[in-house]
């Protein structure tokens, strides 16, 4: 059985664990690949026009695999964490999915859902390899496979790896090597990861000699730490990374500026937008540019933006090496 | 302590009913305007939803008039609105004004803090007091349901247009005024008698139905009064929530008689997880106005609405389908009403095409969503 994933929104989080768990059950697992051109406008053409941009490359994703496979897999995951929620988008994925391809292909949803307890989560899973093997011992053998390969894959990312290079894992192109500047990219990972919807931007960040520090590599303690201090709890699970590492970024000085990217017209963060300039603001922490990204933004000014960026950052740091020497002679 | 809230439609009459019942100072924001529009857009972030930037027009609007207590709602999500009352605040602090917002949540855990936040709202008056006030109130807004009901349902036949209209705003009067369940119970009597003696035609029934975003269906200065057009185009009109649906939120529906369970029953095939917000009712209501013979369905959606975008994306399958045209309409603070009011025009007239060739026996092609 042919099992297609499509490689947007979440897959950028869990592609890893999904693929290793089919393939693991023996079923031939067909993948769309990174975002293409084509992939895009064929998504932007079939969508809603009030979605977001990853929901609109998602569904390109999806009609890109629709001819080739016997089955989608498209999880819903309704929370990853205690008292949170994913963004409601990802709770109707699975049912906007099947409305985009139709009765042409079926759809595997297995729902997630960390509020129902394990037991649930287990069954879900479970009964999700019951579709490919009636044998238990597989099954459980697949999962723990899966989820073996799905923590290096995130280790990998906490170390420094883009989403590519931790697939493959090649551990010589890291985006944080130590250079003088360093960058926070932080925003979802289907936001930062994606190269053709981000023009490549870490690429581009570690080829002007910048040193990149994405929302996975600010550690987990500090973060919690953030969203404690906050006056409401965000409800949102990727919401709180997100938030947590832009507000450790500029408490800690982990990072010299923040780009801060976010897709038009996405629902939680436009809400987060708010607290994170403001927080930043309030507390004196560091610059940050706001990217709004759509389908829509052009190559030139995105990145005319980024270079004005780094270069106030570079004149910022020289201008405080320079105090600093005044200060000591 | 000058209490205020945001306006809802016929809110205004409910909570102010309780506030005079317990005799607290409070200042209603003054009527939704273009400046309402306009201030919220301003000061609200780009893409937020629409009801946060209406809301907190009339929060700036109120703190003009000398308001400094705000009340929201708040909750946990996974839509917006949850949030509402925190990015407010801090609007509202950034802009430099002075005011204590108080959001009030109702899951489980936060239920203490939240008595303890009313406890303080009820400045020193008893909570029998408060208890009898709030069920008072509950059974004003009943009443005012049901006559709005009412107007959705006879406006069609108005042989002067806009009549059910004025007779509706004498009712609010009347049920403002009231101040005893007597009163009240003569009230009902009265009101109904005076909105069923508008004067009415006979004329060609067309049924319409509305569903969507619960503040843009409930909030008719904001949704372009699209129930009172509709009723003007001469289409017998339901919505698929009222008021104490939303206050009372025990899934039950009192106004329309069903319970929600039944729409996410029928809205399963398509869309079968709730989503947040009014999403999965909407597609479930969709299908619910068709079984009960309506004629189109209007779904209204805040622009960026996240659970109204998947049932955007949903509705045009289950249109196909059941062959129910959808008119999906899209409002934000850039909406125009003549472009609102040319679609919804050539919707009515649709419909009625639609329903005549089906009398008719003629064949229809299943009508996708537009």
């Amino acid at each position: 059985m042919k099992v297609g994933i499509p490689g947007g929104l979440l897959y950028y989080r869990y592609g890893r664990l999904w693929n290793s768990f089919l393939h693991a059950l023996g079923a031939e697992v067909v993948e769309s690949g990174e975002t293409t051109r084509s992939i895009l406008n064929s998504g932007v053409s079939k969508a809603e026009n009030e979605s977001c941009l990853p929901v609109k490359v998602f569904y390109g994703h999806v009609l890109a695999l629709k001819e080739k496979v016997d089955a989608l897999f498209v999880p819903r995951l309704v929370s990853v964490k205690r008292r949170t929620h994913t963004c409601p988008k990802m709770l109707g994925l699975p049912d906007m999915a099947k409305a985009a391809v139709g009765d042409a292909v079926p759809v595997i949803s297995p729902t997630i859902d960390f509020q129902s307890g394990l037991w649930h989560n287990y069954r879900a899973v479970y009964s999700l390899g019951r579709i490919f093997t009636s044998d238990p011992r597989r099954i459980i053998a697949a999962g723990v496979t899966a989820w073996r390969e799905h923590r290096l894959y995130l280790e990998r990312l906490t170390l420094g790896l883009d989403h590519r290079g931790a697939l493959r894992g090649e551990a010589d192109r890291l985006l944080c090597e130590g250079r003088d500047l360093r960058i926070g990219v932080i925003g979802h990972h289907y936001n930062v990861y994606d190269t053709f919807t981000t023009m490549s931007l870490l690429e581009r960040l570690g080829s002007m000699g910048v040193d990149v520090m994405t929302a996975d590599m600010v550690p987990e303690k500090l973060r919690e730490r953030e969203l404690k201090r906050l006056p409401k709890d965000i409800y949102w699970s990727y919401e709180q990374e997100v938030a947590g590492a832009i507000l450790a970024c500029s408490r800690y000085r982990l990072v010299d500026g923040i780009i801060f990217m976010i897709s038009f017209p996405c629902g939680p963060d436009s809400i987060v937008r708010v607290l994170c300039e403001q927080e930043n603001r309030l507390m004196g922490g560091v610059p940050m540019l706001t990217l709004v990204m759509d389908e829509h933004t052009g190559e030139g000014g995105f990145l005319t933006r980024i270079e004005a960026f780094v270069d106030m950052l570079w004149r910022r740091k020289r201008r405080e090496a320079e105090e600093l020497e005044a200060v000591a002679v | 302590m000058r209490i205020t809230w945001p306006h809802m439609g016929s809110l205004e009459f409910v909570l102010g009913s309780v506030f005079e019942e317990l005799g607290l100072d409070y200042v209603l924001p003054p009527p939704n305007s273009q400046r309402t529009l306009e201030l919220g857009a301003r000061h609200g972030p780009e893409f937020a939803c629409f009801p946060l930037k209406t809301t907190l027009g009339n929060f700036i609007e109120a703190l003009e008039a000398g308001a400094d207590v705000l009340i929201m709602v708040a909750g946990r999500g996974p839509c917006r609105f949850g949030y509402y009352a925190e990015t407010q605040r801090r609007i509202l602090a950034e802009a430099g004004y002075d005011f204590e917002m108080v959001p009030l949540e109702f899951e489980p855990s936060r239920l203490p803090l939240t008595v303890k936040r009313l406890n303080r709202l009820k400045q020193g008056r008893s909570w029998a007091s408060l208890y009898r006030a709030i069920k008072f109130a509950l059974h004003k807004a009943h009443l005012i349901d049901r006559l709005e009901q009412q107007a959705l349902h006879q406006r069609w036949q108005d042989r002067e247009k806009g009549a059910t209209t004025g007779a509706l705003k004498r009712c609010y009067r009347m049920v403002w005024e009231a101040g005893t369940y007597a009163d009240l119970a003569r009230v009902e009597e009265e009101a109904f008698a005076l909105l069923r003696s508008v004067p009415r035609v006979e004329r060609e029934e067309i049924k319409i139905g509305i569903v969507g975003e619960f503040y843009l269906v409930l909030e008719p200065y904001f949704n372009l009064n699209v129930e009172e057009q509709l009723g003007d185009l001469g289409a017998y009109v339901e919505r698929n929530i009222y008021l104490t649906d939303w206050l009372r939120p025990s899934g039950e529906r009192p106004v329309l008689g069903h319970h929600e369970h039944g729409s996410e029953r029928l809205a399963a095939p398509y869309l079968s997880h709730r989503v947040g917000g009014e999403g999965i009712f909407s597609v479930g209501d969709t299908i619910l106005f068709q079984r009960l013979g309506f004629d189109g369905v209007v779904q209204l959606m805040p622009f960026t609405c996240m659970p109204e975008t998947i049932a955007k994306s949903i509705l045009p399958q289950v249109s196909k389908d059941l062959g129910i045209p959808v008119l999906s309409l899209v409002i934000d603070e850039l909406t125009g009403m003549a472009g609102v009011a040319t679609r919804l025009e050539a919707f009515a007239d649709l419909a009625r095409f639609r329903r005549r060739a089906r009398a008719d026996g003629i064949e229809l092609a299943p009508q996708p969503a537009f």
